[in-house]
Protein backbone atom coordinates (compact mmCIF):
# COMPACT_ATOMS: atom_id res chain seq x y z
CA UNK A 1 0.00 0.00 0.00
CA UNK A 2 1.21 3.50 -0.81
CA UNK A 3 -0.06 6.42 1.24
CA UNK A 4 0.36 10.03 0.19
CA UNK A 5 0.02 12.52 3.05
CA UNK A 6 -0.57 16.02 1.72
CA UNK A 7 0.24 18.82 4.13
CA UNK A 8 0.53 22.56 4.29
CA UNK A 9 1.58 24.77 7.16
CA UNK A 10 -1.77 24.76 8.98
CA UNK A 11 -2.70 22.83 12.14
CA UNK A 12 -5.28 20.63 10.38
CA UNK A 13 -2.39 18.97 8.52
CA UNK A 14 -1.03 17.70 11.83
CA UNK A 15 -4.25 15.69 12.28
CA UNK A 16 -3.76 14.17 8.82
CA UNK A 17 -0.18 13.18 9.66
CA UNK A 18 -1.33 11.61 12.91
CA UNK A 19 -4.09 9.62 11.20
CA UNK A 20 -1.69 8.51 8.45
CA UNK A 21 0.86 7.32 11.00
CA UNK A 22 -1.76 5.17 12.71
CA UNK A 23 -2.77 3.66 9.41
CA UNK A 24 0.82 3.18 8.24
CA UNK A 25 1.67 1.46 11.50
CA UNK A 26 -1.03 -1.12 10.88
CA UNK A 27 -0.42 -1.63 7.18
CA UNK A 28 3.38 -1.17 6.94
CA UNK A 29 2.69 1.10 4.00
CA UNK A 30 5.10 3.07 1.86
CA UNK A 31 4.51 6.69 2.73
CA UNK A 32 5.16 9.98 0.93
CA UNK A 33 4.86 13.13 2.96
CA UNK A 34 4.14 15.88 0.46
CA UNK A 35 4.38 19.53 1.36
CA UNK A 36 2.31 21.82 -0.86
CA UNK A 37 1.24 25.40 -0.90
CA UNK A 38 4.44 27.44 -0.80
CA UNK A 39 6.47 28.58 -3.79
CA UNK A 40 10.18 28.13 -4.37
CA UNK A 41 10.97 31.51 -2.90
CA UNK A 42 8.67 31.42 0.01
CA UNK A 43 5.68 32.69 -1.94
CA UNK A 44 2.54 31.33 -0.38
CA UNK A 45 0.62 29.63 -3.19
CA UNK A 46 -2.51 29.15 -1.15
CA UNK A 47 -3.14 32.87 -1.10
CA UNK A 48 -2.44 33.25 2.58
CA UNK A 49 -0.78 36.65 2.19
CA UNK A 50 2.11 38.16 0.28
CA UNK A 51 5.62 37.08 1.30
CA UNK A 52 8.04 39.60 2.75
CA UNK A 53 10.98 39.81 0.42
CA UNK A 54 14.10 38.20 1.83
CA UNK A 55 12.67 37.85 5.33
CA UNK A 56 10.12 35.10 4.83
CA UNK A 57 11.85 31.95 3.72
CA UNK A 58 9.77 29.02 2.62
CA UNK A 59 8.30 27.59 5.85
CA UNK A 60 7.56 24.19 4.33
CA UNK A 61 10.95 22.50 4.85
CA UNK A 62 10.79 23.19 8.57
CA UNK A 63 7.18 22.12 8.77
CA UNK A 64 7.86 18.95 6.82
CA UNK A 65 10.73 18.10 9.15
CA UNK A 66 8.41 18.59 12.09
CA UNK A 67 5.69 16.40 10.57
CA UNK A 68 8.29 13.78 9.65
CA UNK A 69 9.47 13.62 13.25
CA UNK A 70 5.92 13.51 14.51
CA UNK A 71 5.11 10.69 12.04
CA UNK A 72 8.15 8.65 13.06
CA UNK A 73 7.56 9.35 16.74
CA UNK A 74 4.05 8.01 16.42
CA UNK A 75 5.33 4.79 14.82
CA UNK A 76 7.97 4.05 17.41
CA UNK A 77 11.26 2.31 16.69
CA UNK A 78 9.89 -1.08 15.79
CA UNK A 79 7.65 0.05 12.97
CA UNK A 80 9.66 3.03 11.83
CA UNK A 81 10.86 2.95 8.22
CA UNK A 82 14.15 4.20 9.58
CA UNK A 83 14.61 1.25 11.91
CA UNK A 84 18.08 -0.25 11.67
CA UNK A 85 18.62 -2.67 8.85
CA UNK A 86 19.91 -6.18 9.07
CA UNK A 87 22.80 -6.98 6.67
CA UNK A 88 23.10 -10.52 5.30
CA UNK A 89 25.22 -12.16 2.58
CA UNK A 90 23.17 -13.42 -0.31
CA UNK A 91 23.71 -14.27 -3.99
CA UNK A 92 22.81 -11.41 -6.31
CA UNK A 93 22.70 -11.76 -10.10
CA UNK A 94 25.05 -9.12 -11.53
CA UNK A 95 25.13 -10.33 -15.13
CA UNK A 96 23.07 -12.99 -16.80
CA UNK A 97 24.03 -16.27 -15.16
CA UNK A 98 26.68 -14.73 -12.92
CA UNK A 99 25.91 -14.50 -9.26
CA UNK A 100 27.95 -12.75 -6.67
CA UNK A 101 27.53 -13.02 -2.94
CA UNK A 102 26.95 -9.55 -1.64
CA UNK A 103 26.13 -8.04 1.71
CA UNK A 104 22.55 -6.86 1.38
CA UNK A 105 20.68 -4.69 3.85
CA UNK A 106 17.16 -5.83 4.68
CA UNK A 107 14.38 -4.01 6.40
CA UNK A 108 10.86 -5.18 6.92
CA UNK A 109 9.89 -1.54 7.00
CA UNK A 110 8.71 0.37 4.00
CA UNK A 111 9.91 3.72 2.75
CA UNK A 112 9.10 7.21 3.93
CA UNK A 113 9.74 9.96 1.39
CA UNK A 114 9.46 13.65 2.13
CA UNK A 115 8.77 15.88 -0.83
CA UNK A 116 7.73 19.42 -1.68
CA UNK A 117 5.86 20.54 -4.75
CA UNK A 118 5.46 24.23 -5.25
CA UNK A 119 2.54 25.65 -7.17
CA UNK A 120 -1.15 24.97 -7.09
CA UNK A 121 -1.75 22.50 -4.21
CA UNK A 122 -4.50 20.55 -5.97
CA UNK A 123 -2.44 20.01 -9.11
CA UNK A 124 0.60 19.16 -7.00
CA UNK A 125 -1.26 16.53 -4.96
CA UNK A 126 -2.92 14.95 -7.98
CA UNK A 127 0.35 14.86 -9.93
CA UNK A 128 2.19 13.27 -7.04
CA UNK A 129 -0.56 10.68 -6.56
CA UNK A 130 -0.41 9.71 -10.23
CA UNK A 131 3.37 9.64 -10.50
CA UNK A 132 3.80 7.79 -7.23
CA UNK A 133 0.93 5.40 -7.93
CA UNK A 134 -0.65 6.17 -4.55
CA UNK A 135 -3.42 3.99 -3.16
CA UNK A 136 -4.61 6.53 -0.64
CA UNK A 137 -4.30 10.30 -0.27
CA UNK A 138 -4.70 11.62 3.26
CA UNK A 139 -5.23 15.32 3.88
CA UNK A 140 -6.69 17.34 6.69
CA UNK A 141 -8.99 20.30 6.90
CA UNK A 142 -10.67 22.46 9.45
CA UNK A 143 -14.33 22.09 10.38
CA UNK A 144 -14.62 25.78 11.07
CA UNK A 145 -13.78 26.89 7.54
CA UNK A 146 -16.10 24.48 5.69
CA UNK A 147 -13.07 22.32 5.02
CA UNK A 148 -11.32 24.97 2.94
CA UNK A 149 -7.56 25.32 3.10
CA UNK A 150 -5.69 28.50 3.81
CA UNK A 151 -6.93 31.34 1.63
CA UNK A 152 -10.30 29.66 1.05
CA UNK A 153 -8.97 27.15 -1.49
CA UNK A 154 -11.21 24.10 -1.69
CA UNK A 155 -8.29 21.70 -1.86
CA UNK A 156 -9.93 18.66 -0.19
CA UNK A 157 -13.06 18.87 -2.35
CA UNK A 158 -11.09 19.14 -5.56
CA UNK A 159 -8.72 16.35 -4.62
CA UNK A 160 -11.63 14.08 -3.65
CA UNK A 161 -13.34 14.71 -6.97
CA UNK A 162 -10.34 14.26 -9.25
CA UNK A 163 -8.04 11.84 -7.46
CA UNK A 164 -7.17 8.58 -9.22
CA UNK A 165 -7.27 6.72 -5.88
CA UNK A 166 -9.02 6.70 -2.51
CA UNK A 167 -8.95 9.88 -0.44
CA UNK A 168 -9.30 10.30 3.32
CA UNK A 169 -10.23 13.80 4.45
CA UNK A 170 -9.37 14.06 8.15
CA UNK A 171 -11.66 16.51 9.85
CA UNK A 172 -10.55 16.61 13.42
CA UNK A 173 -8.70 14.85 16.15
CA UNK A 174 -11.95 13.54 17.59
CA UNK A 175 -12.00 9.82 18.22
CA UNK A 176 -14.01 7.88 15.67
CA UNK A 177 -16.47 5.52 17.33
CA UNK A 178 -18.42 4.40 14.27
CA UNK A 179 -17.60 3.96 10.61
CA UNK A 180 -20.47 3.87 8.14
CA UNK A 181 -19.68 2.40 4.73
CA UNK A 182 -21.85 2.91 1.68
CA UNK A 183 -20.38 0.40 -0.70
CA UNK A 184 -21.35 -0.56 -4.18
CA UNK A 185 -21.62 -4.24 -3.41
CA UNK A 186 -21.07 -5.25 -7.02
CA UNK A 187 -17.82 -3.43 -7.54
CA UNK A 188 -16.18 -2.76 -4.19
CA UNK A 189 -12.62 -4.04 -4.28
CA UNK A 190 -10.78 -6.26 -1.83
CA UNK A 191 -8.37 -3.36 -1.18
CA UNK A 192 -11.27 -1.16 -0.11
CA UNK A 193 -12.59 -3.79 2.26
CA UNK A 194 -9.13 -4.15 3.73
CA UNK A 195 -8.76 -0.39 4.10
CA UNK A 196 -12.06 -0.27 5.99
CA UNK A 197 -10.85 -3.16 8.13
CA UNK A 198 -7.70 -1.19 9.00
CA UNK A 199 -9.59 1.99 9.82
CA UNK A 200 -12.09 0.18 12.03
CA UNK A 201 -9.34 -1.74 13.80
CA UNK A 202 -7.11 1.21 14.52
CA UNK A 203 -9.98 3.32 15.85
CA UNK A 204 -11.62 0.38 17.63
CA UNK A 205 -14.78 1.66 15.96
CA UNK A 206 -18.08 -0.03 15.19
CA UNK A 207 -18.68 -0.82 11.56
CA UNK A 208 -21.97 -0.30 9.77
CA UNK A 209 -22.36 -1.51 6.21
CA UNK A 210 -25.11 0.10 4.20
CA UNK A 211 -27.12 -1.83 1.65
CA UNK A 212 -28.86 0.48 -0.80
CA UNK A 213 -32.32 -0.75 -1.66
CA UNK A 214 -34.38 0.03 -4.70
CA UNK A 215 -38.00 -0.99 -4.45
CA UNK A 216 -38.89 -3.66 -1.92
CA UNK A 217 -35.46 -4.79 -0.82
CA UNK A 218 -31.96 -5.74 -1.87
CA UNK A 219 -31.37 -7.45 -5.19
CA UNK A 220 -30.47 -11.13 -4.89
CA UNK A 221 -26.92 -10.65 -6.21
CA UNK A 222 -26.35 -7.67 -3.90
CA UNK A 223 -27.57 -9.77 -0.95
CA UNK A 224 -25.03 -12.47 -1.82
CA UNK A 225 -22.23 -9.95 -2.02
CA UNK A 226 -23.29 -8.36 1.27
CA UNK A 227 -23.33 -11.78 2.88
CA UNK A 228 -19.78 -12.40 1.72
CA UNK A 229 -18.69 -8.95 3.00
CA UNK A 230 -20.32 -9.76 6.34
CA UNK A 231 -18.50 -13.08 6.53
CA UNK A 232 -15.22 -11.41 5.52
CA UNK A 233 -15.43 -9.06 8.51
CA UNK A 234 -16.77 -11.64 10.97
CA UNK A 235 -13.73 -13.82 10.16
CA UNK A 236 -11.59 -10.85 11.15
CA UNK A 237 -13.39 -10.54 14.49
CA UNK A 238 -15.27 -7.46 13.35
CA UNK A 239 -19.02 -7.74 13.76
CA UNK A 240 -20.49 -5.22 11.37
CA UNK A 241 -24.06 -4.01 11.49
CA UNK A 242 -25.99 -4.11 8.26
CA UNK A 243 -28.39 -1.29 7.56
CA UNK A 244 -30.72 -0.95 4.61
CA UNK A 245 -31.19 2.49 3.14
CA UNK A 246 -33.62 3.14 0.28
CA UNK A 247 -31.96 4.95 -2.59
CA UNK A 248 -34.39 7.85 -2.18
CA UNK A 249 -33.37 8.35 1.47
CA UNK A 250 -29.65 8.02 0.88
CA UNK A 251 -28.90 11.73 0.96
CA UNK A 252 -30.73 12.35 4.24
CA UNK A 253 -29.12 9.23 5.71
CA UNK A 254 -25.64 10.41 4.73
CA UNK A 255 -26.18 13.90 6.09
CA UNK A 256 -27.50 12.44 9.37
CA UNK A 257 -24.55 10.06 9.72
CA UNK A 258 -21.99 12.72 8.71
CA UNK A 259 -22.68 14.39 12.03
CA UNK A 260 -21.42 11.49 14.12
CA UNK A 261 -19.63 8.84 12.03
CA UNK A 262 -16.66 8.43 9.77
CA UNK A 263 -18.25 7.97 6.38
CA UNK A 264 -16.76 5.77 3.70
CA UNK A 265 -18.31 6.01 0.26
CA UNK A 266 -17.42 3.81 -2.69
CA UNK A 267 -17.11 6.20 -5.62
CA UNK A 268 -15.48 3.93 -8.16
CA UNK A 269 -16.31 4.14 -11.83
CA UNK A 270 -19.90 3.29 -12.72
CA UNK A 271 -20.83 2.91 -9.07
CA UNK A 272 -24.44 3.53 -8.02
CA UNK A 273 -23.21 6.13 -5.55
CA UNK A 274 -21.45 8.09 -8.24
CA UNK A 275 -24.76 8.37 -10.04
CA UNK A 276 -26.86 9.42 -7.05
CA UNK A 277 -24.14 11.42 -5.36
CA UNK A 278 -22.78 13.85 -7.93
CA UNK A 279 -19.90 16.28 -7.36
CA UNK A 280 -21.95 19.05 -5.79
CA UNK A 281 -23.33 16.65 -3.18
CA UNK A 282 -19.88 15.26 -2.50
CA UNK A 283 -18.60 18.81 -2.06
CA UNK A 284 -21.43 19.61 0.32
CA UNK A 285 -20.66 16.48 2.31
CA UNK A 286 -16.95 17.32 2.56
CA UNK A 287 -17.83 20.83 3.71
CA UNK A 288 -20.50 19.92 6.23
CA UNK A 289 -19.35 16.59 7.70
CA UNK A 290 -18.41 16.75 11.36
CA UNK A 291 -16.22 13.67 11.07
CA UNK A 292 -13.67 12.45 8.58
CA UNK A 293 -14.74 11.22 5.15
CA UNK A 294 -13.18 8.37 3.17
CA UNK A 295 -13.86 8.24 -0.56
CA UNK A 296 -13.00 4.81 -1.86
CA UNK A 297 -12.02 4.06 -5.43
CA UNK B 1 -36.62 -27.87 26.44
CA UNK B 2 -37.77 -24.74 24.63
CA UNK B 3 -39.18 -25.19 21.16
CA UNK B 4 -38.00 -22.51 18.77
CA UNK B 5 -39.12 -21.99 15.21
CA UNK B 6 -36.93 -20.05 12.77
CA UNK B 7 -38.37 -18.76 9.52
CA UNK B 8 -36.02 -19.21 6.57
CA UNK B 9 -35.98 -17.72 3.14
CA UNK B 10 -33.09 -17.86 0.71
CA UNK B 11 -31.86 -14.40 1.71
CA UNK B 12 -29.39 -12.49 3.86
CA UNK B 13 -31.89 -11.75 6.64
CA UNK B 14 -32.59 -15.47 7.11
CA UNK B 15 -28.92 -16.33 6.98
CA UNK B 16 -28.29 -13.87 9.83
CA UNK B 17 -31.34 -15.10 11.75
CA UNK B 18 -30.21 -18.71 11.52
CA UNK B 19 -26.69 -17.85 12.66
CA UNK B 20 -28.14 -15.90 15.57
CA UNK B 21 -30.50 -18.75 16.53
CA UNK B 22 -27.61 -21.22 16.47
CA UNK B 23 -25.54 -18.90 18.64
CA UNK B 24 -28.48 -18.59 21.02
CA UNK B 25 -28.84 -22.35 21.26
CA UNK B 26 -25.39 -22.43 22.84
CA UNK B 27 -26.55 -20.47 25.88
CA UNK B 28 -30.20 -21.53 26.05
CA UNK B 29 -31.32 -25.12 26.04
CA UNK B 30 -33.59 -25.20 23.01
CA UNK B 31 -34.67 -27.31 20.09
CA UNK B 32 -34.36 -25.40 16.84
CA UNK B 33 -36.73 -26.08 14.00
CA UNK B 34 -36.90 -24.27 10.69
CA UNK B 35 -39.78 -23.45 8.41
CA UNK B 36 -40.08 -22.10 4.88
CA UNK B 37 -43.21 -21.12 3.00
CA UNK B 38 -43.07 -20.93 -0.76
CA UNK B 39 -45.45 -18.21 -1.85
CA UNK B 40 -46.47 -18.47 -5.50
CA UNK B 41 -46.34 -15.10 -7.22
CA UNK B 42 -49.29 -13.75 -9.20
CA UNK B 43 -47.77 -15.10 -12.41
CA UNK B 44 -47.19 -18.47 -10.78
CA UNK B 45 -50.79 -19.30 -9.93
CA UNK B 46 -51.67 -22.98 -10.13
CA UNK B 47 -52.00 -24.10 -13.74
CA UNK B 48 -54.84 -26.53 -13.07
CA UNK B 49 -56.20 -29.23 -10.79
CA UNK B 50 -55.42 -32.85 -9.91
CA UNK B 51 -52.01 -34.22 -10.85
CA UNK B 52 -51.15 -31.12 -12.89
CA UNK B 53 -51.54 -28.98 -9.81
CA UNK B 54 -49.71 -31.50 -7.65
CA UNK B 55 -46.74 -31.65 -10.05
CA UNK B 56 -46.60 -27.86 -10.18
CA UNK B 57 -46.67 -27.63 -6.36
CA UNK B 58 -43.98 -30.28 -5.99
CA UNK B 59 -41.72 -28.44 -8.45
CA UNK B 60 -42.19 -25.13 -6.61
CA UNK B 61 -41.42 -26.72 -3.23
CA UNK B 62 -38.41 -28.54 -4.66
CA UNK B 63 -36.85 -25.24 -5.79
CA UNK B 64 -37.44 -23.68 -2.37
CA UNK B 65 -36.11 -26.78 -0.64
CA UNK B 66 -32.84 -26.65 -2.57
CA UNK B 67 -32.31 -22.97 -1.76
CA UNK B 68 -32.98 -23.49 1.95
CA UNK B 69 -30.72 -26.56 2.01
CA UNK B 70 -27.90 -24.39 0.60
CA UNK B 71 -28.50 -21.75 3.25
CA UNK B 72 -28.45 -24.32 6.06
CA UNK B 73 -25.35 -25.96 4.61
CA UNK B 74 -23.52 -22.61 4.76
CA UNK B 75 -24.32 -22.26 8.47
CA UNK B 76 -23.72 -25.91 9.34
CA UNK B 77 -20.35 -25.43 11.08
CA UNK B 78 -21.94 -22.97 13.53
CA UNK B 79 -25.21 -24.80 14.17
CA UNK B 80 -26.39 -27.84 16.10
CA UNK B 81 -27.89 -30.65 13.98
CA UNK B 82 -31.18 -29.34 12.63
CA UNK B 83 -34.24 -31.39 11.71
CA UNK B 84 -35.46 -31.11 8.12
CA UNK B 85 -37.00 -27.75 7.29
CA UNK B 86 -40.78 -27.76 7.29
CA UNK B 87 -41.81 -26.76 3.78
CA UNK B 88 -45.21 -25.30 2.92
CA UNK B 89 -46.81 -23.78 -0.11
CA UNK B 90 -49.28 -20.94 0.24
CA UNK B 91 -49.76 -17.80 2.29
CA UNK B 92 -46.66 -17.25 4.44
CA UNK B 93 -48.35 -15.72 7.49
CA UNK B 94 -51.19 -18.21 7.50
CA UNK B 95 -48.90 -21.25 7.29
CA UNK B 96 -46.53 -20.00 10.00
CA UNK B 97 -49.46 -19.20 12.30
CA UNK B 98 -50.89 -22.68 11.79
CA UNK B 99 -47.52 -24.23 12.58
CA UNK B 100 -46.99 -22.07 15.68
CA UNK B 101 -50.43 -23.01 17.00
CA UNK B 102 -50.20 -26.68 16.12
CA UNK B 103 -46.78 -27.33 17.60
CA UNK B 104 -47.01 -24.82 20.49
CA UNK B 105 -43.62 -23.22 20.01
CA UNK B 106 -42.10 -21.16 22.81
CA UNK B 107 -40.34 -18.72 20.52
CA UNK B 108 -40.35 -17.58 16.90
CA UNK B 109 -37.35 -16.01 15.16
CA UNK B 110 -37.31 -14.15 11.90
CA UNK B 111 -34.62 -12.12 10.10
CA UNK B 112 -35.59 -8.50 9.50
CA UNK B 113 -32.70 -6.40 8.29
CA UNK B 114 -32.09 -3.16 10.15
CA UNK B 115 -33.36 -0.28 8.07
CA UNK B 116 -33.05 3.49 7.95
CA UNK B 117 -36.75 3.77 7.19
CA UNK B 118 -39.34 2.43 9.60
CA UNK B 119 -42.00 1.07 7.24
CA UNK B 120 -40.71 -2.50 7.29
CA UNK B 121 -40.56 -2.66 11.08
CA UNK B 122 -44.09 -1.27 11.48
CA UNK B 123 -45.32 -3.66 8.80
CA UNK B 124 -43.94 -6.53 10.86
CA UNK B 125 -45.48 -5.50 14.17
CA UNK B 126 -48.84 -4.75 12.56
CA UNK B 127 -48.92 -8.02 10.63
CA UNK B 128 -51.52 -10.66 11.27
CA UNK B 129 -48.74 -13.13 12.02
CA UNK B 130 -47.39 -11.01 14.85
CA UNK B 131 -50.80 -9.97 16.19
CA UNK B 132 -52.29 -13.48 16.26
CA UNK B 133 -49.32 -15.57 17.35
CA UNK B 134 -49.17 -16.57 20.98
CA UNK B 135 -45.43 -16.93 21.49
CA UNK B 136 -42.82 -14.16 21.70
CA UNK B 137 -41.01 -13.09 18.53
CA UNK B 138 -37.39 -12.20 17.95
CA UNK B 139 -36.80 -9.95 14.96
CA UNK B 140 -33.13 -10.50 14.15
CA UNK B 141 -31.83 -7.30 12.61
CA UNK B 142 -28.13 -7.98 12.93
CA UNK B 143 -25.78 -10.65 14.13
CA UNK B 144 -24.76 -9.58 17.63
CA UNK B 145 -22.85 -11.45 20.33
CA UNK B 146 -25.28 -12.63 23.01
CA UNK B 147 -23.43 -11.58 26.14
CA UNK B 148 -25.57 -8.67 27.26
CA UNK B 149 -29.34 -8.27 27.19
CA UNK B 150 -31.45 -5.16 27.86
CA UNK B 151 -34.96 -5.34 29.24
CA UNK B 152 -36.56 -2.19 27.87
CA UNK B 153 -39.69 -0.94 29.62
CA UNK B 154 -41.89 2.01 28.83
CA UNK B 155 -44.98 3.84 29.92
CA UNK B 156 -48.14 1.72 29.89
CA UNK B 157 -46.18 -1.44 29.16
CA UNK B 158 -46.99 -4.71 30.88
CA UNK B 159 -43.66 -5.02 32.65
CA UNK B 160 -44.57 -8.38 34.16
CA UNK B 161 -44.88 -9.96 30.70
CA UNK B 162 -41.56 -8.55 29.55
CA UNK B 163 -39.65 -9.71 32.62
CA UNK B 164 -41.32 -13.10 32.84
CA UNK B 165 -40.90 -13.81 29.09
CA UNK B 166 -37.23 -13.01 29.45
CA UNK B 167 -36.93 -15.24 32.51
CA UNK B 168 -38.70 -18.14 30.84
CA UNK B 169 -36.32 -18.12 27.87
CA UNK B 170 -33.08 -16.81 29.37
CA UNK B 171 -33.62 -17.65 33.06
CA UNK B 172 -30.52 -19.84 33.25
CA UNK B 173 -28.45 -18.26 30.49
CA UNK B 174 -25.12 -16.72 31.39
CA UNK B 175 -25.68 -13.20 30.13
CA UNK B 176 -25.48 -9.75 31.70
CA UNK B 177 -28.82 -8.04 32.11
CA UNK B 178 -29.62 -4.32 32.17
CA UNK B 179 -33.01 -2.88 33.16
CA UNK B 180 -33.95 0.22 31.21
CA UNK B 181 -37.01 2.44 31.22
CA UNK B 182 -37.61 4.62 28.19
CA UNK B 183 -39.86 7.60 27.85
CA UNK B 184 -39.60 10.59 25.60
CA UNK B 185 -41.99 13.52 25.89
CA UNK B 186 -44.12 14.15 22.83
CA UNK B 187 -44.33 17.74 21.62
CA UNK B 188 -41.72 18.79 24.15
CA UNK B 189 -44.00 18.23 27.17
CA UNK B 190 -42.39 16.83 30.29
CA UNK B 191 -44.34 13.78 31.35
CA UNK B 192 -44.89 12.90 34.99
CA UNK B 193 -43.12 9.58 34.47
CA UNK B 194 -40.74 9.37 37.43
CA UNK B 195 -43.23 7.43 39.55
CA UNK B 196 -44.08 4.95 36.79
CA UNK B 197 -40.42 4.42 35.94
CA UNK B 198 -39.53 3.87 39.57
CA UNK B 199 -42.38 1.41 40.13
CA UNK B 200 -41.72 -0.49 36.89
CA UNK B 201 -38.00 -0.86 37.46
CA UNK B 202 -38.56 -1.84 41.09
CA UNK B 203 -41.10 -4.52 40.08
CA UNK B 204 -38.72 -5.83 37.41
CA UNK B 205 -35.87 -6.00 39.91
CA UNK B 206 -38.10 -7.97 42.27
CA UNK B 207 -39.11 -10.42 39.56
CA UNK B 208 -35.49 -11.01 38.61
CA UNK B 209 -34.38 -11.30 42.23
CA UNK B 210 -37.07 -13.89 42.92
CA UNK B 211 -35.58 -16.00 40.15
CA UNK B 212 -32.06 -15.50 41.46
CA UNK B 213 -31.00 -13.28 38.59
CA UNK B 214 -28.82 -10.25 39.03
CA UNK B 215 -28.79 -7.14 36.84
CA UNK B 216 -25.90 -4.86 36.00
CA UNK B 217 -27.46 -1.52 35.23
CA UNK B 218 -30.86 -0.04 36.03
CA UNK B 219 -31.69 3.37 34.59
CA UNK B 220 -34.14 5.68 32.87
CA UNK B 221 -33.51 6.95 29.33
CA UNK B 222 -35.23 10.15 28.29
CA UNK B 223 -33.82 11.13 24.94
CA UNK B 224 -34.93 11.44 21.38
CA UNK B 225 -35.14 7.97 19.68
CA UNK B 226 -32.76 9.16 16.96
CA UNK B 227 -30.14 9.99 19.53
CA UNK B 228 -30.30 6.79 21.57
CA UNK B 229 -30.83 4.01 19.03
CA UNK B 230 -27.10 3.54 18.60
CA UNK B 231 -26.57 3.25 22.37
CA UNK B 232 -28.15 -0.19 22.18
CA UNK B 233 -25.62 -1.58 19.71
CA UNK B 234 -23.72 -3.39 22.45
CA UNK B 235 -26.74 -5.45 23.41
CA UNK B 236 -27.08 -8.89 21.89
CA UNK B 237 -30.83 -8.65 22.45
CA UNK B 238 -33.34 -6.02 23.55
CA UNK B 239 -36.43 -7.46 25.26
CA UNK B 240 -39.55 -5.31 25.18
CA UNK B 241 -43.23 -5.27 24.23
CA UNK B 242 -45.38 -3.34 21.79
CA UNK B 243 -48.76 -4.83 22.60
CA UNK B 244 -49.91 -1.65 24.34
CA UNK B 245 -49.10 0.48 21.26
CA UNK B 246 -49.61 -2.06 18.52
CA UNK B 247 -51.76 0.14 16.33
CA UNK B 248 -49.95 3.37 16.71
CA UNK B 249 -46.52 4.89 16.59
CA UNK B 250 -44.94 5.87 19.84
CA UNK B 251 -41.49 7.06 20.88
CA UNK B 252 -40.89 3.51 22.15
CA UNK B 253 -41.74 1.81 18.84
CA UNK B 254 -39.69 4.45 17.06
CA UNK B 255 -36.79 3.59 19.35
CA UNK B 256 -37.27 -0.15 18.76
CA UNK B 257 -37.07 0.50 15.02
CA UNK B 258 -33.83 2.45 15.50
CA UNK B 259 -32.11 -0.20 17.61
CA UNK B 260 -29.67 -2.21 15.45
CA UNK B 261 -29.75 -5.26 17.77
CA UNK B 262 -32.23 -8.13 17.61
CA UNK B 263 -35.55 -7.27 19.28
CA UNK B 264 -37.48 -9.72 21.46
CA UNK B 265 -41.15 -8.78 21.67
CA UNK B 266 -42.95 -10.36 24.59
CA UNK B 267 -46.59 -11.44 24.82
CA UNK B 268 -49.04 -10.66 27.57
CA UNK B 269 -48.72 -13.29 30.29
CA UNK B 270 -50.82 -14.26 33.28
CA UNK B 271 -49.65 -12.91 36.60
CA UNK B 272 -49.65 -16.31 38.31
CA UNK B 273 -46.78 -18.62 37.53
CA UNK B 274 -43.99 -18.21 35.04
CA UNK B 275 -44.86 -21.04 32.65
CA UNK B 276 -47.72 -21.36 30.19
Amino acid sequence: MHILISVDQNPYSACAVDEAARLAENTLANVTLLGVGAGKNGKDETGGGAPKRGKDPNPLPDILRKYRESFLGRLGDETSPEASKEFLYEPVELNRGILEELRVGHSARKSLKTRMRPGNPVKAILAEAREDDSDLIILGCSKEKMCAWEGGMKVPEKVVNDAPCSVLVVKAEEEVSKMVCCLDQDKTTQESLEMINQMVTLHKADLEIVGITQGKGLKADVEKKMDSILRYYVERQINPCIKLVPLGSLESFISEEARRSLLALWMGEKSVLEKVFPRRKVNRLIQAAECSVLMLR
Amino acid sequence: MLKTLVYLNADLASSIALRYACQMSKIVEMRLETIHVEEPGVEEQSPGTGWVRQTWETALLKTGEEEIAQLIQAEKPLCPPLPATKMFLGNREEKILQELQKERYDLFLEGTLYSFTSSNFYEKIRSRLFRDASCPFIFVKNLMGLTRIALLFGRGMDHFSVASSFLRIFGKAEVDVDLLYYDFPRNGATPPMEKDAEETLSAARNLLSNQGRAWKECRVIQENPEAVGDLFKNYGLVVSSVQHVMNGRSPLTELLHRIPSPIFLARRERLQGQGR
